[in-house]
């Protein structure tokens, strides 16, 4: 039986999250059957995977609160609840002010609200900005998780190296850019 | 509690010296009956200090340049160090690393007594030149770096030097009589008094440890008190508690009150009561004059100007106007309704304050002489508020979403900033996977804070900053400071 990790690894290098997810499938059923295959290709099953739906090993964009999730505009939102946060991780209103678990708007000894901080899109501002270079979202792909259809997106850059700082994959990406790092989100239909 | 259990803990370290081949031959070197004993004893003890001071001293310094890159974290390192060094002391176990090297023998011979004994005092308060008797003193020297403050490396050093010399000072006189002789005899026969002075390190040891994770909250800072806005003139610092305004001199444990919303600058005080704003005399709060102000939230004060803050229709107005002629009223700055301008500092004709909006943040700098003002600060991912100044140099806050920290640094735009207070997240993060996924992911998960950083100040020695509760009510704030 072939080294099926070190083909992956090899072919993971080399060429597009489609193509290689194609080849990976028609070589891994010459090698272990069709059940193996989709038993790896599911997404959330890999071991590598680390929120639903995505289904390879890029990671994930840098964001304020931990998971990807952003809003449709791209701006940060709390995973858990999906929740607006600014820059800082903290709640915020719908004028960017600090609020606490009861959405009260957060005062400092004086009755005043604390500063705002800016809030800025995840891909085309913070990652730019780390990159220092322009960052695009090209395509995306949806899938069902947790009962509503989930939008995955690639944060697109002209780079070689991903976030995780080996070679970075073709994905849902165009123009010759590759992926940088991950990004969800999540929309409000069942499936 | 801290820093007196690290100093007993430093002078027993240094008598459990005593038991090193340099302790016994420096007992033996100036034992009377020879001359000027006594000269000698105080050479060593002198020596043994300043030694000690130097090493604990140069340690703390390299302590405040490794913070300043951000990589300490004494809350969770400290009480890990001091805990290994209780057991290791606690089983009696055989010192690693050693250092197998002593004094200059030859001094003795070439060089007036007490001048060598002198030396070799500086040689032995050094620590690092000789015989090391005890896991201690490694755990101090650790323990040290970690908690970066010079002021406390040097009692450290001075007490470990101490327990170096009184030993000596005490044995030595009478070494050459039975009574003497029966005490090194006892000293050179009993390995058990070195046991019970290393189990005696081991209780300091572990004393360290829960005082260390009594300040995780504040990492090195000391607790100054509930309350907030603090700001300095010389060794005063005022701020205003829940009670009511609080004045301290840093050199005093005693406090007095003084009217809350209060700042100090040069030898002047002021503070506002409602609208209107006094300012007085520091020294005995005699009326200089009382302005009204309305909308007026934040002021600062100095020998020759005073600056306030007002909000009106959410619109908030820095003014500034001489004390010499209050009426004449200049505006500095108008933030427009989404951003907000920061509580005032000044020092002298410097002033600065923040301004942040949904954009970004700068730390804006006025003279106020020349009225000329630059940016020397800003950000557009990082919020940068809640300056103060002092002789050039700018202490602010800067907030990410992974960490909060106290910088300081010149109060130009080049030059750079160090890092001397730093605490947590100011929100919570998640653990960068959904539940039942992989854990495979470099996300950053940094433990949130329990404050807030706000307002600031800076005296010559030492910086103050106020602490609110990231969840809660503002009046819950606390004061802190940390040395410069």
């Amino acid at each position: 039986m072939p080294d099926v990790a070190a083909l992956t690894d090899e072919l993971a290098a080399s060429t597009s999250r489609r193509g290689f997810l194609a080849r990976v499938s028609r070589m891994l059923a010459l090698a272990a059957g069709a059940g193996a295959v989709s038993a790896l290709v599911r997404p959330g099953e890999a071991d590598a995977f680390h929120f639903c739906g995505h289904i390879y090993t890029t990671d994930s964009c840098p964001h304020p609160t931990g998971l990807p999730r952003v809003d449709a505009g791209g701006f940060p939102l709390r995973a858990a609840d999906g929740h607006p946060v600014d820059d800082l991780g903290r709640a915020v209103n719908a004028n960017g002010q600090p609020v606490d678990g009861n959405g009260r708007v957060m005062l400092d000894p004086d009755g005043r609200p604390l500063p705002s901080a800016p809030r800025t899109q995840v891909c085309q501002h913070g990652v730019a900005a780390r990159l220092n270079r322009p960052t695009h979202i090209d395509g995306a792909w949806y899938r069902c998780c947790g009962g509503h259809i989930r939008k995955l997106i690639d944060c697109c850059a002209y780079t070689r190296q991903r976030i995780n700082g080996d070679a970075a994959l073709t994905g849902y990406c165009y123009a010759g850019r590759h992926v940088y790092c991950v990004m969800y989100y999540d929309t409000k239909i069942p499936c | 509690m801290l820093t007196v259990t690290l100093i007993l803990v430093a002078f027993v370290a240094g008598v459990t010296g005593t038991w090193s081949p340099c302790g016994f031959s420096i007992i033996d070197t100036i034992s009377a009956p020879r001359r000027r004993t006594t000269a000698s004893c105080v050479a060593f003890a002198i020596g043994a200090c300043a030694g000690g001071a130097v090493t604990f001293a140069f340690l703390a310094r390299i302590g405040t340049a490794v913070r300043g890159t951000g990589g300490l974290h004494p809350a969770f390192t400290a009480p890990v160090i001091a805990l290994a060094a209780a057991i290791t002391e606690a089983r009696n176990a055989a010192i690693l690393p050693q250092i197998r090297r002593q004094v200059p023998e030859h001094w003795r011979r070439v060089l007036p007594l007490p001048v060598a004994v002198g030396l070799y005092g500086v040689l032995l308060g050094l620590g690092f030149t000789t015989f090391v008797l005890t896991f201690a003193f490694w755990a101090l020297v650790g323990l040290t770096v970690l908690l970066a403050t010079p002021l406390i490396g040097v009692a450290v050093g001075i007490a470990f030097g101490v327990g170096r010399a009184l030993p000596v000072a005490l044995v030595a006189p009478v070494a050459h009589l039975p009574v003497g002789r029966r005490i090194v005899d006892a000293m050179a026969q009993r390995p058990a008094l070195v046991s019970v002075l290393r189990r005696a390190e081991a209780v300091g040891m572990v004393a360290i440890a829960v005082a260390s994770f009594g300040v995780t909250a504040v990492g090195a800072a000391t607790k100054v008190g509930a309350g907030t806005d603090p700001s300095t003139s010389g060794s005063v610092v005022v701020w205003t508690s829940p009670g009511g305004g609080i004045e301290r001199d840093e050199g005093a444990a005693t406090t007095a009150a003084v009217p809350p919303h209060a700042a100090v600058g040069g030898s002047m005080i002021a503070w506002r009561d409602g609208e209107t704003v006094q300012v007085a005399q520091l020294s005995d709060l005699t009326e200089v004059f009382a302005v009204d102000v309305p909308g007026v939230d934040a002021i600062a004060v100095s020998d020759t100007w005073l600056v306030t803050r007002a909000r009106v229709a959410g619109i908030d107005t820095l003014a500034v106007r001489a004390l010499s002629s209050p009426d004449d009223v200049h505006t500095l700055a108008t933030a427009p309704r989404a951003s907000q301008l920061g509580r005032p500092a000044l020092a002298g004709s410097e002033l600065v304050y923040h301004v942040v909006s949904s954009a970004g943040s700068r730390i804006v700098a006025v003279d106020l002489t020349t009225s000329k003002s630059r940016v020397v600060r800003r950000s557009s991912s990082a919020i940068v508020t809640n300056p103060s100044v002092l002789g050039g140099t700018l202490v602010y806050d800067r907030q990410t979403d992974l960490a909060q920290v106290v910088e300081i640094g010149p109060l130009t735009t080049t030059g750079r900033d160090r890092v001397v207070y730093r605490t947590g997240a100011p929100a919570v993060h998640d653990v960068g996977h959904e539940p039942g996924y992989s854990h495979r992911t470099r996300t950053a998960q940094p433990r949130p804070a329990k404050w807030t950083l706000w307002t600031t100040a800076l005296s010559t020695s030492r910086v103050y900053v106020t602490l609110l509760p990231r969840t809660g009510s503002a009046r819950a704030a606390q004061l802190v400071s940390v040395s410069r």
